[in-house]
């Protein structure tokens, strides 16, 4: 069976708020809330799109590892989220550069 | 549960997801990379449907709904449901590295996570999707690739994501 470490619902508790956390400073940095339409071209930046993504799976590594430090990992929660706002307003572009030619 | 059961189950869950994720996001529409459009217009020359042949072709070349699907179930079958997060983190990177312009990956890895989380209530482990999604994927992609890419241009057609390609 699946197990959760500890309390499984302030770990949930404790995505939300990692979520909420990066979708905030993702819009407060000036992100677009939702990519350009059709969404089918996932390069362009938005706050709903990357960000989050980054937030949970950054954090998700971080509580495999066992490390929630204090607050039962509340704290991390809100460090990771500021965290991938901020790397996907300035740095994701040196991180994963945009391909040239490829697709069309 | 039953083992032959749970993997029943399991697989048809797994098709589902994969199939209607990547058909939603638009698979069928577009090759999104070189190599779809290759093996698209190499299905349709062997009496396939083109739309279907992208479909094929996507999720051959660069990780989509199906390899989150799959990536999914494993990361959940190692660390939990935290490991279902970290695979939407590796297929979204991989996309990346692919340079494949999609949301499917991430999408159906999110989804198939939540899906395990659900249906382990009803007692089907994580070990059954990981077997199903490999069953899946073979109905798909390993048994005749004509007949199963005019099946996947049909659900585009439902789904109003047929190709526009000629």
């Amino acid at each position: 069976m699946i197990s959760i470490i500890a309390n499984g619902f302030q770990l949930f508790m404790n995505y939300i708020v990692a979520i909420i956390v990066a979708i905030v400073l993702a819009l407060a940095l000036k992100l677009p809330l939702l990519p350009e339409k059709p969404i089918r071209f996932s390069w362009t930046k938005s706050a709903l799109f990357p960000t989050p993504v980054f937030a949970i799976g950054i954090l998700a590594i971080f509580y495999s590892l066992n490390v929630f430090w204090i607050y039962k990992g509340l704290l991390i929660a809100i460090i990771v989220g500021l965290f991938s706002a901020i790397f996907v307003k300035y740095l994701f572009d040196y991180v994963f550069p945009n391909p040239q030619g490829g697709s069309e | 549960m039953d083992l032959i059961i749970g993997l029943i189950l399991a697989t048809v869950i797994s098709w589902l997801n994969f199939v209607i994720v990547d058909t939603f996001l638009g698979l069928p529409e577009a090759p999104g990379v070189k190599g779809a459009e290759t093996v698209g217009y190499s299905i349709k020359n062997r009496k396939g449907d083109l739309a279907g042949g992208f479909f094929q072709g996507n999720i051959l070349c660069s990780p989509d709904a199906s390899a989150g699907t799959l990536m999914a179930s494993i990361g959940v079958y190692i660390l939990g449901i935290q490991g279902g997060l970290i695979a939407a983190l590796l297929v979204y990177i991989g996309n990346r590295l692919c340079a494949d312009p999609g949301y499917a990956g991430t999408t159906g890895a999110l989804t198939m996570t939540l899906l395990i989380f659900i249906f382990s209530f009803i007692g089907i482990t994580p070990e059954m999707f990981i077997c199903g999604m490999v069953i899946a994927i073979f109905t798909i992609q390993g048994i005749h690739h004509p007949t199963s890419s005019r099946l996947i241009g049909k659900i585009a057609k439902s789904f109003g994501r047929y190709t526009k390609y000629e």
